[in-house]
């Protein structure tokens, strides 16, 4: 079979210092700008007044007695259990108590909502707003050439990505684009900034979307979430716990684990 | 060793504590004195480190303690340049400063004035919160010191810290229940600490006593003081041994080679054996029976062998036999001497 014949593009060797240069320094600059805009921007985690810390802290407090009751001796886990039980019912811990009962007001009114609802937007906003201007100045100035040529072979596959704006059916997909370096350069550079910014930086939009996606820790005693029904689903979960003790014949196996 | 700057100093013998004070110095000197926050600066000598303030909270603590309040207002000095005197942790240890430069009882009578007025503006502030009780119960109003804490605890009762704080005040008053039922709640809270004081948790780290310590075993000496305690019947004493022999095995059970576990094992189990003669019949609702004797005996052979083994190895100072504390390896033997003394006679 016939070697296939290297492809060969002659380029202008100005393209690389004109254009891959640029896009790669300023992407670094505006990682580094949405840092410390970032960081200026955030506002100061809001207070907690102490009856908002009682409600959700005995509510925790809870948890963890389901969470780790066998650690305790059977006794002391029921009077435990009672006592959280009656307290839970009879809405205790609740932060005003003559709102029992009542559907959550609704979260658009809560001002300390509001203010957890901007403060995603400005992140939105800090994400958005430069990708949109630096990939239209990608797009206005460098589009519909190629620049460089990896040094690795590539399969087909990966010709869309690699060359985005250049609409050549036949070229190896070695070859890429400028509006690809900046593609790149968006996943890429996340190590860069761990460089330069320490290893909790906010300069990367990547690392900021893994965290919207994942589990909200925060979710739990967030706006619209009735304190009320928590309360009593927990009392409930605690009522049916089967309960054992990890001190049920602990000198058994303390004789049998350990040899003189 | 720096790296020993950086566990909270509550654990430290004194000794420990004094070589940490005289590199105080040293450690000052090797630091910035400022951090610029500008960004060209932050880019060119590297970030902050959080370790470097850790570092200067415990020295504050081990300066403190050791008499070095020049180094511990220096240390200060460049918390309060970085945090501003706003944060709850730089205003804790301020007032701990002032709280160890105090002379005479008016001058912490105004630090506790002043715990108030800040309390009064802000009632979550949980870091002056648990000084202003420590600082109670070190100006010896135990009673105050009890309620405050309870009131704390009614707020946020998912702190180990305080608990076990509670735990101690109670113990010191001799309310052995209620210290059994706080210390209960720590293990509650952090379930297989046996002798862990971790050191990744310094979010609540306030310069109140922290012993996370010891959980079973100290539930289990709480059980053993509560059994022995004057005046109390006999059923409950039992109650009390059968779980105090349960906790010491649980405590040995997480951590092999635990001193004070066996400690604890020998002597319930000895008190145990001793008493069996009037041993009563075990009432039948209670929920841990106490072992049989053959099970108890055997108990006992195991301490008594592991700890003679501990101090035998600590006395030659074997490889992998160190970190057990002077004090305890000779009480252990001195517990070990009087068994032997009472198998002569």
């Amino acid at each position: 079979m016939a070697q296939v014949p290297v492809q060969t593009i002659h380029r202008d060797p100005q393209l690389f210092y004109w254009i891959l240069f640029p896009i790669t320094i300023v992407m670094i600059l505006t990682g580094v700008l949405r840092h410390y805009a970032t960081v200026l921007m955030a506002s100061d985690p809001k207070r907690v007044d102490q009856k908002t810390m009682r409600e959700q802290r005995a509510l925790l407090h809870g948890i963890n007695v389901r969470g780790n009751h066998h650690v305790l001796s059977q006794s002391s886990f029921v009077t435990r259990r009672d006592a959280l039980i009656a307290a839970y019912e009879s809405g205790a811990y609740l932060k005003d108590p003559e709102n029992r009962g009542q559907p959550p007001p609704n979260p658009m009114s809560d001002p300390n909502a509001m203010e957890g609802m901007m403060g995603m937007m400005k992140n939105q906003m800090a994400t958005i707003i430069p990708n949109t201007l630096i990939m239209s100045w990608v797009n206005a100035f460098f589009s519909g050439y190629v620049i460089m040529k990896l040094p690795f072979p590539l399969t087909i596959k990966f010709k869309s990505m690699l060359q985005a704006g250049v609409a050549t059916k036949d070229m190896d997909p070695r070859w890429m684009s400028s509006i690809s370096w900046y593609f790149l350069c968006i996943f890429g550079l996340q190590s860069v900034f761990n460089f330069l910014l320490g290893s909790d930086n906010a300069a990367n939009q990547m690392s900021q979307q893994m965290t919207q996606m994942g589990p909200q820790a925060g979710q739990m005693f967030g706006p619209g979430v009735d304190p009320n029904k928590q309360f009593l689903a927990e009392a409930e979960n605690l009522a049916v716990v089967e309960h054992h003790s990890v001190l049920d014949g602990v000198e058994q196996r303390l004789l049998e684990g350990i040899k003189v | 060793m720096a790296s020993s700057v950086l566990y909270p100093p509550t654990q430290r013998s004194p000794a420990g504590a004094l070589a940490l004070s005289q590199q105080a110095p040293a450690i000052l000197r090797s630091s910035p004195s400022t951090v610029s926050s500008s960004p060209l600066n932050a880019l060119l000598s590297g970030s902050e480190k959080s370790e470097m303030w850790l570092q200067y909270e415990n020295l504050i603590l081990s300066c403190l303690r050791t008499g070095d309040d020049q180094a511990a207002h220096q240390c200060l000095k460049r918390l309060v340049a970085r945090f501003g005197t706003d944060n709850e942790r730089v205003q804790a240890l301020m007032g701990l400063v002032k709280e160890a430069e105090a002379n005479n009882n008016g001058e912490l009578e105004d630090v506790l004035k002043g715990y108030g007025e800040i309390l009064s503006e802000n009632d979550t502030n949980v870091p002056i919160a648990k000084r202003r009780i420590a600082l109670l119960r070190s100006m010896g109003r135990l009673a105050d010191a009890a309620s405050a804490l309870v009131q704390f605890l009614d707020f946020s009762p998912t702190d180990p810290e305080a608990w076990s704080e509670l735990s101690d005040i109670y113990l010191s008053q001799g309310l052995y229940p209620q210290a059994i039922y706080a210390i209960e709640e720590v293990l509650v809270l952090a379930p297989n600490a046996w002798n862990v004081c971790n050191p990744t948790i310094p979010r609540n780290l306030s310069p109140m006593l922290m012993h996370l310590s010891q959980i079973h075993a100290r539930l289990g000496e709480l059980q053993y003081m509560a059994a022995t305690a004057p005046g109390v019947a006999n059923g409950s004493s039992q109650k009390y041994l059968a779980e105090a022999i349960k906790r010491f095995s649980r405590s040995i059970e997480l951590c092999d080679d635990y001193l004070r576990g066996y400690y604890g094992l020998l002597l319930v189990s000895k008190k145990l054996l001793n008493d069996g003669a009037k041993a009563t019949k075990q009432p039948e609702d209670s929920e841990f029976a106490l072992p049989d004797t053959s099970t108890i005996e055997r108990l006992n052979e195991l301490a008594t062998a592991k700890l003679s083994e501990i101090a035998r190895h600590s006395a030659s100072h074997d490889r992998g036999w160190r970190g057990y504390s002077e004090a305890e390896v000779a009480a252990a033997r001195e517990l070990l001497a009087v068994g032997e003394s009472a198998v002569k006679r």
